[in-house]
């Protein structure tokens, strides 16, 4: 009896104990996707964040754009989140965001550096996410595997037999940039023609990755020579010293502008800390990280561009954007056709 | 012999039957009212049925357990012919090859079968090396039906191993003396007295296939998911908890119609096998025939190859990083007690959670499993059925449906005002699947028992409590330890139900190897799979211990572990 006292009274002892540590500093829990953090510039961020504020930042990323959204958001239905801010929000989520109501509006007199981003970025009229990086999604393939005079040049001639078993999708039920890639073939066929095409080309998709950065190591890893992903690619492989092996499909001569946001969760009770950390981002010193890191460009145009940067990430000549009313009203039926269009 | 009257304590039977309704029947409740009630328009359920999507589902879902059966009885058939045949080097290895199913965790599986048939994967590297060519085996239709055939031949292999082990010898031998070939003999004569355990064992392999959930999310994607894996998608991507309830009510309806079909079969086989009068000779492996001996070493070959390679792979890459050295790097990263914010966790927190889950929902399942193993002896037979079959039911529910059944039910429902936390109902949902294992393991051993000792410990003046514990306990400490051990097990490898309740901060190991799969983080997530698999063979270890130790007991019937 003596003995399991003492056993008993020393578990407890060092529960709490335990429960004691690392509770001295304030918590500032950020939720992105899996890319932002095995690529892109999370860690910096974190470091210099923490240097100026003596915080602790815990970045949540264990899965792609839309399933942490999905997760913030069944979190705060149903009992609380601990996370404060969303970095990685796409445009393309901010009606999901709006009906949802995920995030505060953001106190522009508490982020200064907000007034240098341009005006044409801005996606959220509410203000609830402002943006802090963009780029073009489209088609990005190995151009050791593909001679050029066999370059699909069109969405048709991906459905083409050759490409059998060479394509990585993205499920846009669960990335943004799957997503993306879905409502620019949306406004490419129409909404009577995207299932057919789908349909057509549901033979030539080796899998459906559930986010993009999957799909790109299955692509990098040579699974498959065509991937859904950035026109900016080619200037990841030249500037990681890889050569120019990954080139970017013409397709219509256009890409699928994407923006991505970030926005201060309802709930959080360190509003003050999210403001600055959101300031952060937006600040010259960590915009400059993100074309090296997350290959995006920059929303602040003070950031300035690597030489080799300005060359190779050329933007495609046209971008394409879906309406974002339209979006708002439609997206759960495409979504939902879209699945019913690729399930064997 | 009959418990007498003064044995009756059926408030015995309250406990793990109250727990069952509170957290099982009532969150399944839960379930039926959403998907009847909840919509604006119309009731979900209607919806459903004039949903193409649900039917389009419903269609390739059967479609793909069917194949996977199919694929199982195949590869599974023959060797359930040597099992039950031949005399066999190394036993334990066969013996472990005959529990995959419940040794490695789906998941494990998963990482294999990417590792090793993957496009550049070890299998494919080979092949390109020797012959220039690549199978595309992985993220294709085929693919997940070997998997679910890896998965599931050896309990095709093993319901045929049994009846063919109780199948009178003399039977083939008279057939063969009277100058039928071996072939004529095994249609005319073996066949039609073992296909039905083949088939009950496929039907097995149907429904696993069917309520498949890592593989077929992991390997699946958006062009094979199944009915499961939608249910998770509706619920947990696209947040449509509507559409979520109701396609998980159609697939605890088909669960629950498939798994009486299962045991009205095995029911039936059962009845059908005699007890043999001759003992079956076990010959040598190898046999005079050069044909036949060429048959089983290509078969052999590829049992080696569908086994040892994807298992081999997961051990290979958990010490091999990405430069191709030896090193232990992985290992370092799941024990580190950090937040990985790749899987939004720490690693090593994931290990303590699982052993913690583990540990707790075995001891409940045990201690719920016994009181009602030891209550049901003492009632009328038909209520004795009754209860069973309830606690049963756990098996023959989708563990996807169920998780979201109680994630509903704990934060929304009624079980809310428990207050459980995501760690109460991930250990809750636990225990009520790892029950109806208890429950199979201490029900014929509390059924079997021998009651007289207590009534002569009673009479010499021993107190109830005396009693439990200096004579029931030691005499049933094999059987509650290999209850013990399939309940941890069970606990330990659950990935369906409890991504389903899991909330940051409270991942698991499987689910650290999902999200280190879906991250790509490969050696990682093989060194976790390695760890989770040390621990299962660790505990099958001492069950198989114990199960010698019953056997030498003689008080339970050797059947048990090899049966279940």
């Amino acid at each position: 009896m003596n003995r399991s006292r003492l056993l008993l009274v020393s578990v407890l002892l060092a529960t709490l104990l335990w429960s004691g540590v690392g509770q001295a500093k304030p918590r500032l829990v950020v939720y992105t996707y899996d890319s932002f953090v095995s690529w892109g510039p999370a860690k910096q961020i974190e470091d210099g964040f923490e240097q100026m504020y003596d915080v602790d930042v815990v970045f949540v990323a264990p899965a792609s754009s839309g399933e942490m959204l999905a997760r913030l958001i069944s979190e705060m239905e149903t009992g609380g989140t601990e996370a404060d801010v969303f970095v990685g929000l796409s445009d393309t989520y901010l009606s999901r965001v709006h009906s949802r109501n995920v995030f505060r509006p953001i106190d522009a007199a508490k982020v200064p550096n907000l007034k240098a981003i341009p005006e044409n970025l801005l996606f959220d009229a509410k203000g609830h996410v402002v943006p802090f990086d963009h780029g073009y999604i489209t088609l990005v393939y190995d151009t050791r595997a593909i001679k050029a005079e066999d370059l699909p040049k069109t969405f048709e001639d991906l459905t083409d037999p050759r490409f059998k078993n060479k394509i990585i999708a993205i499920d846009p039920r669960t990335s943004s940039v799957g997503h993306a890639l879905l409502m620019w073939t949306i406004k490419h066929y129409g909404e009577d023609g995207f299932v057919d095409y789908w349909r057509r080309l549901a033979p030539n998709l080796l899998t459906i990755a559930g986010g993009w950065s999957a799909a790109y190591k299955m692509f990098t890893n040579g699974d498959a020579p065509i991937v859904v992903s950035y026109a900016t690619d080619t200037a990841y492989a030249v500037m990681e010293g890889l050569g120019p092996i990954y080139g970017v499909l013409p397709l219509h001569d256009a890409g699928y502008l994407q923006i991505e946001g970030v926005g201060i969760v309802r709930t959080s009770k360190n509003v003050d800390l999210a403001h600055a950390f959101v300031d952060y981002l937006l600040s010259p010193e960590v915009q400059e990280l993100i074309p090296t890191t997350n290959w995006m460009y920059p929303a602040n145009p003070q950031a300035k561009l690597p030489e080799e940067w300005v060359r190779y990430a050329q933007p495609p000549k046209n971008s394409v954007r879906i309406d974002p009313e339209e979006l708002d009203r439609k997206e759960a039926t495409w979504l939902r056709q879209w699945a019913m269009a690729v399930s064997m | 012999m009959p418990p007498n009257r003064t044995h009756r304590r059926p408030w015995l039977v309250v406990l793990p039957l109250g727990f069952l309704a509170l957290f099982f029947y009532l969150p399944l409740l839960g379930l039926l009212k959403e998907s009847l009630f909840t919509a604006g328009d119309s009731s979900p359920l209607v919806t459903t049925l004039k949903d193409p999507y649900f039917w389009h589902l419903l269609r390739l879902t059967v479609k793909q357990a069917s194949l996977s059966a199919l694929a199982s009885a195949v590869i599974g058939l023959p060797l359930g012919y040597i099992l039950a045949n031949h005399r066999l080097p190394m036993p334990r290895l066969w013996r472990a090859l005959t529990v995959v199913p419940f040794v490695l965790p789906a998941i494990v599986v998963a990482l294999g079968f990417i590792l090793f048939f993957g496009h550049n994967g070890y299998f494919n590297r080979a092949l390109m090396a020797l012959f220039g060519v690549r199978l595309p085996l992985l993220y294709s239709f085929q693919g997940i039906i070997l998997a679910h055939a890896f998965y599931n031949a050896p309990i095709v292999a093993r319901t045929t191993a049994v009846a063919w082990e109780a199948l009178d010898p003399a039977l083939e031998q008279g057939a063969r003396a009277l100058g039928a070939s071996p072939w004529t003999t095994f249609r005319k004569v073996t066949w039609p007295m073992i296909w039905p355990a083949t088939a009950s064992g496929a039907l097995l392999a149907f429904i696993f296939s069917f309520f498949s959930f890592p593989l077929v999310l992991t390997l699946g994607g958006a062009r094979y998911a199944t009915l499961e894996v939608e249910v998770y998608t509706q619920v947990r991507v696209l947040l449509d908890n509507t559409t979520g309830a109701a396609f998980a009510l159609f697939e605890t309806l088909a669960s629950l119609s498939l798994t009486y079909l299962y045991l009205r079969v095995e029911t039936r086989n059962r009845s059908q096998y005699g007890s043999y009068a001759r003992k079956r000779q076990h010959r040598p492996l190898f046999g005079r025939s050069w044909a036949g001996n060429i048959l089983l070493v290509i078969y052999l070959l590829f049992l080696a190859l569908l086994y040892g390679g994807p298992i081999g792979a997961v051990v290979y890459d958990s010490l091999v990083g990405e430069n191709g050295k030896l090193s232990l790097e992985a290992y370092a990263f799941v024990l580190k007690w950090d937040h990985a914010a790749q899987i939004g966790h720490s690693p090593l927190g994931a290990v303590v959670n699982t052993l913690r889950f583990a540990f707790s929902s075995m001891l409940l399942a045990v201690f719920l499993g016994t009181a009602l193993a030891v209550s049901l002896p003492r009632l009328s037979r038909r209520g004795a059925q009754l209860w069973e079959t309830l606690a049963m039911a756990p098996l023959a529910v989708s563990s996807v449906a169920f998780g979201y059944a109680m994630l509903r039910a704990y934060r929304l429902g009624v079980l809310r005002y428990l207050s459980l936390g995501p760690t109460g109902a991930i250990i809750a949902a636990h225990v009520v699947l790892g029950l109806p294992f208890a429950l199979r393991v201490l029900r014929p051993h509390f059924q079997s028992f021998d009651y007289r000792l207590v009534q002569a410990a009673r009479s010499l003046g021993a107190s109830p409590r005396d009693v439990f514990f200096r004579v029931t306990l030691p005499l049933s400490s094999a059987a509650l330890l290999v209850a013990a051990a399939f309940s941890f097990s069970i606990s330990v490898s659950e990935m369906s139900a409890t991504i389903m309740l899991a909330q940051p901060g409270f991942s698991t190991m499987p689910l650290t190897i999902y999200h280190l799969v879906s991250a790509r983080e490969f050696s990682a997530a093989a060194a976790m799979a390695v760890l989770l698999m040390w621990v299962m063979t660790l505990v099958f270890a001492i069950m198989e211990a114990a199960g010698q130790y019953l056997i030498s007991l003689r008080i339970g019937g050797d059947h048990h572990v090899s049966e279940l």
